[in-house]
């Protein structure tokens, strides 16, 4: 059995790619693991967080560049390393920033099976995939593209802040089984997306046309859908510190709002052995206030402007060939804003794991357990990802996770990602009494020199957890 | 109070250790400054095709020896693509079958109209069978750039010396601008 779980494991870890956020995942006496997986394995019978500080998490990363490939201070030759990046990344490549702080966390065992839990937090979640051929033609141009399209599809970007209400419910069905849900309740803030663009620019070779090239717009069609940024660009006097301020105000439901659910399981197979998988934010935004989105759009084709020698006084003002251009243009290429409502789904975070235990103890602290033997040593496997526009992105994490004492727990954590191949993590919590706090770090060996990292998290929290027996 | 502490403070000294020995090495962020965009543009300018007709009156029927046109070319007067501009090269195409040699001038003017530089050539006189090609290459860089940049119309003068009111034939004009920038 171990060694089929190894080889697995092993196999695994050089098979995914993506972005993941394990180290609190199945940490059974962290409450951070019920928003995880709402139906996880718990170790506890109520927490309740300090306010703004049970769970700051911070993540940032991009795919395919670091700041060193463009800023290293080798050479003097940026320019040239820009050159470099821009031919190297794709227009699969992406940046994210991600951003959370959970304001409110509290929860409580109901019955002999259930543990109900609650709580508000703030989230930020920016992701762009690079545009590459809008990008190329800005830094490079179409003289070396002839013939080339330059697609608009590449322009996608979304961004939000929103404030989450949730509430879950965890119950043992039996020894075996553990499911949960937990239903959210959004509250927007700000949202900007840019998903479904269309269209290309093309320089065309014509020898049999009248000019050298034919410059083609074909089937544009760029949409960007905001809410809750109008307002703010109407205030042109409004300060940073304002804004900011009128952002957050819009925290209690002033905006748009959503709902999601959160549903997941676990189940002991064995008594070693327990598989468990979550789907995070199945849900919508509803942007019905604050609405203004912008579209451009048509189709045109030139081949330059034609001179047609009209017999002219000296007097006499020539045909304004430029003018009528640029109204052909704006018939043909038009650009509106609309104030239409739009809806948004949440970007679905999914992930499955298996965990081994090892090294049997007595400990009769798990009421879903309850006299149970527990394992000190866990091996796990989780494949993790998120929904995003142009597909999911994938991550798989290799953990041990060990408890040292019942007060002391640290997971050490190896995982691959579209961001890294060597992403290397630790978490480590502690208690005294009820007091607990735990920190973790992904990606390590990035910490080491941010500038050569293509990704790094942080999370930190501080909370009580009591777990009566 | 104290075993609490001790608790928490290893764990801050570790989050603060993080923050305060990762850090950004062996990067310059002042090359941000020295980055630019170098586009090469390539884009169509003016074209015609003409036949005698153009070169006839409309009223009279009289033969014009001469025609122009202006053509004002809007994109270079703006101040962005003036001072990015660092290299054009004019490409001009006359494909000729009518009888008749044809002079040909092709003049950058100024917004006052006073001319800043021209491409002038003559086109041989070719027929239906065999069209007299002139493919010309203008290049303007290094001090001669500042005259593009002064420029923002494009005058096209044909001049048929010896042409009657019974001529026959066409003459096909393509031209392009290769024009590269730093921003």
């Amino acid at each position: 059995m171990g060694k089929r779980i190894l080889i697995l494991f092993i196999f695994a870890s050089v098979i995914g790619y993506s972005q993941n956020r394990p180290l609190l995942y199945n940490v059974d006496d962290l409450p951070q693991a019920l928003l995880q997986n709402p139906g996880t394995r718990i170790d506890f019978t109520k927490h309740i967080g300090v306010p703004f500080f049970s769970q700051i998490h911070v993540f940032a990363g991009s795919t395919g560049v670091t700041t060193y490939d463009v800023f290293s201070d080798e050479n003097p030759n940026v320019n040239q390393r820009v050159q470099n990046v821009m031919n190297r990344i794709t227009s699969g490549d992406y940046f994210s920033i991600n951003e959370q702080l959970e304001i409110l966390s509290f929860g409580w065992k109901i019955g002999a099976r259930g543990y109900i839990s609650a709580g508000v937090y703030q989230e930020l979640d920016v992701f762009a995939y690079f545009p590459k051929d809008p990008a190329l033609l800005a830094f490079e141009g179409n003289a070396d593209y002839i013939g080339k399209d330059f697609k608009f599809s590449d322009a996608n970007f979304t961004g939000e802040v929103l404030t989450t209400y949730h509430v879950g419910f965890n119950y043992k069905v039996d020894p075996k089984l553990s499911v949960g849900a937990r239903f959210k309740l959004y509250s927007g803030i700000f949202n900007a997306e840019s998903t479904q663009n269309d269209g290309a620019f093309r320089t065309i070779e014509t020898p049999n046309g009248p000019n050298f090239y034919r410059h083609e717009v074909d089937g544009l069609d760029v949409v960007v859908n905001t809410s809750g940024y109008a307002s703010l660009k109407e205030q042109e006097s409004m300060t940073v510190d304002q804004a900011v301020a009128e952002l957050l105000s819009r925290s209690f439901f002033g905006q748009n709002v959503g709902v999601g659910v959160d549903i997941g399981f676990n189940y002991r197979i064995t008594e070693q052995f327990a598989i468990n998988a979550s789907i995070q934010d199945l849900g919508l935004m509803f942007h019905q206030k604050d609405v203004e989105n912008y579209r451009y759009f048509g189709s045109y084709e030139t081949n330059g402007l034609e001179p047609l020698f009209p017999e002219l006084n000296n007097n006499q003002a020539t045909i304004p060939y430029w003018e009528v251009f640029e109204e052909q243009l704006d018939a043909n290429l038009k650009e509106e804003t609309t104030y239409e409502e739009y809806n948004t789904w949440r970007p679905l975070k999914f992930n499955a794991s298996f965990e081994f235990g090892t090294g049997k103890s007595i400990l009769p602290c798990d009421y879903l357990i309850s006299k149970k033997p527990r394992y000190m040593n866990l091996f796990g496997m989780l494949v993790s990802g998120v929904n995003r526009s142009k597909g999911p992105t994938y991550g798989v994490t290799a953990y041990w996770d060990r408890k040292v004492t019942d007060n002391l727990r640290f997971r050490l954590a190896y995982g691959v990602d579209d961001y890294s191949l060597t992403k290397l993590g630790l978490m480590v919590s502690s208690r005294f009494k009820n007091f607990n706090i735990y920190l973790a770090a992904n990606d390590i060996i990035g910490y080491t020199n941010l500038a050569k990292a293509n990704s790094a998290s942080l999370q930190f929290g501080m909370q009580f957890i009591f777990k009566d027996l | 109070m104290f075993p609490l502490k001790s608790r928490i403070i290893p764990f801050i000294a570790i989050g603060l250790s993080l923050i305060l020995t990762s850090c950004f090495k062996d990067v310059d962020f002042e090359q941000a400054q020295d980055i630019k965009l170098a586009p090469d543009l390539e884009v169509d300018l003016l074209f015609y095709q003409l036949n005698e007709n153009d070169f006839l009156d409309s009223e009279t029927n009289a033969f014009s020896p001469v025609i122009r046109d202006t053509v004002r070319l809007e994109f270079l007067d703006d101040d962005y693509i003036q001072d990015g501009l660092m290299y054009a090269e004019f490409r001009f195409r006359h494909e000729n079958s009518f009888p008749n040699d044809i002079k040909s001038k092709i003049r950058f003017l100024n917004k006052a109209g006073r001319e800043q530089f021209s491409v002038n050539y003559d086109i041989p006189a070719g027929s239906t069978d065999s069209l007299s090609v002139v493919d010309t290459l203008h290049v303007m860089e290094g001090g001669n750039i500042e005259k593009v940049r002064r420029s923002i119309l494009m005058v096209v003068e044909l001049e048929m010396p010896g042409g009657g009111k019974d001529i026959k034939g066409e003459l096909d004009f393509s031209s392009k601008g290769l024009f590269k920038f730093e921003f």
